[in-house]
């Protein structure tokens, strides 16, 4: 090994990041390269320097309370949108017991069959609150949008770089629905492109994410805390859209995004 | 996982990890009110992205890459949303080669351990570089955690670790700060 080398793998060595043999080589190196043991002597007094506990960054004293309070609020908002979306129908409609009593005697009947469809519900069920507490997020100031433009050709290319994926956005306009921008959310555990259009002044968020099943499906409904949540399975892209605007237009918006 | 499973599993696995999420937003963009912000955003993010983050007691040390990462991304939206208000972006190409600045490394006799010249290096660092150090140097991600964090192949990862280390170096030498007209000029 010469010293150039060396200096391009000291670092890594020091980090012990290198595997056996590069590190032995590295080592062989040091052992007769006064240059290069210099070199190493300085990477670890910058090393302990950057390391000291005073160079740190310290948040303000009670702002581990503040996020901490933040976050049970999200919780609290989150639990009673997943309690409201799950049982509101037997909180307020005692009528659909008698219904809700036919569905079981059905599910304990068919039984098996049910199993894997209801699993897949429940995931439903977490991803569905996690883009409604997204879309709800993303109405406070300057959390909508991170690349504001009513240009396809802005907000798509944002996204490289961003995402594993490019994510398609289409122009609606001409169907009278505007295109304001796009950010990055986290749904599901991954980053996930969010695409917002606007109709007189109802914020429509688009989460959308590779469908890996590549399955297509019909489009799944469902109403929470007075917000639309729409769902399916494109050929190449699962779409979740949330919005406030009514429930006749939403479904028209999702087709007419569907059928681009 | 019950809402109150996943708060107690948040406070317990995410909330530990406040003082790096914040020490990590501080040195992106230099701002103490902006890192405050961006670490309560990233932790609310980080909350309703928590039913898939699948770590386990055994690794506490993945939950904290976990949450970099987020504090990170949202560091860097904040950053280019706010270009204009003197946080400057600099990319890779913009280090300048410090070999025709300072002298060769036979020639640097010390390099400084005084606090304030490393805070105002790192500081001047740009900033694809200033966030590799932070993380690897600081909060003690490893090369792969690094990559996974930025979202760059990790021979990019070893490559800024190596050159951002070995800028400060040059510009913390002694040798340097003797002969300011061709030692480490911070251009």
């Amino acid at each position: 090994m010469i010293c150039d080398d060396s200096r391009i793998y000291l670092p890594a060595y020091l980090d012990d990041e290198l595997d056996v043999s590069d590190s032995l080589r590295v080592q062989q190196h040091l052992a007769n390269c006064q240059d290069c043991q210099q070199t190493q002597e300085h990477q670890l007094v910058l090393r302990s320097a950057l390391r000291d506990p005073d160079l740190r960054g310290y948040p303000s004293a009670d702002f581990s309370k503040r996020v901490e309070a933040a976050v049970r609020r999200a919780a609290k908002e989150e639990a009673r949108a997943r309690h409201s979306s799950r049982f509101e129908f037997l909180q307020f409609e005692p009528a659909r017991w008698m219904a809700a009593a036919a569905v079981l005697l059905l599910v304990t009947t068919v039984g098996t069959f049910l199993v894997t469809s209801s699993l897949r519900t429940s995931n439903q069920q977490l991803i569905a609150s996690a883009v409604l507490a997204g879309h709800i997020r993303s109405l406070q100031p300057n959390h909508l949008i991170d690349v504001p433009s009513s240009d396809r050709h802005t907000v798509k290319p944002w996204f490289q770089g961003r995402l594993d994926f490019s994510p398609p956005v289409p122009d609606l306009s001409e169907l009278g629905w505007t295109l304001v921008g796009g950010r990055l959310d986290y749904v599901d555990g991954r980053a996930v492109a969010v695409i917002v259009y606007q109709r007189r002044m109802h914020n429509i968020n688009v989460f959308l994410w590779p469908n890996h099943d590549a399955t297509e499906d019909v489009i799944w409904q469902e109403e929470a805390q007075g917000y639309q949540i729409l769902h399916w399975n494109g050929a190449e892209m699962t779409y979740w859209v949330v919005s406030d605007l009514n429930h006749a237009e939403l479904l028209e918006f999702a087709r007419a995004l569907r059928g681009h | 996982m019950t809402p109150q499973e996943k708060l107690r599993r948040f406070e317990e696995q995410i909330s530990p990890h406040l003082k790096p999420a914040y020490n990590l937003a501080k040195w992106l963009t230099r701002s103490h009110e902006d890192a405050e912000d961006i670490v309560q955003d990233a932790f609310l993010r980080a909350f309703s992205a928590f039913e898939s983050y699948r770590g386990d007691d055994a690794q506490p040390q993945n939950a904290k890459a976990w949450l970099l990462t987020i504090v990170r991304n949202t560091s860097m939206t904040w950053l280019k949303r706010n270009r204009n208000a003197g946080a400057k972006l600099c990319f890779e190409g913009a280090l300048d080669d410090p070999r025709k600045r300072s002298p060769d490394p036979e020639e640097i006799l010390l390099i400084s351990c005084d606090r304030e010249e490393v805070r105002q290096a790192l500081e001047q660092l740009p900033l694809d570089f200033r966030e590799a150090i932070v993380l690897r140097e600081m909060e003690g991600l490893s090369y792969r955690e690094i990559s996974v964090a930025i979202g760059v192949p990790l021979g990019t990862v070893m490559s800024r670790l190596s050159r951002g280390r070995d800028w400060l170096r040059r510009i913390l030498s002694t040798q340097g700060r003797l002969n300011p007209k061709e030692g480490a000029g911070l251009r």
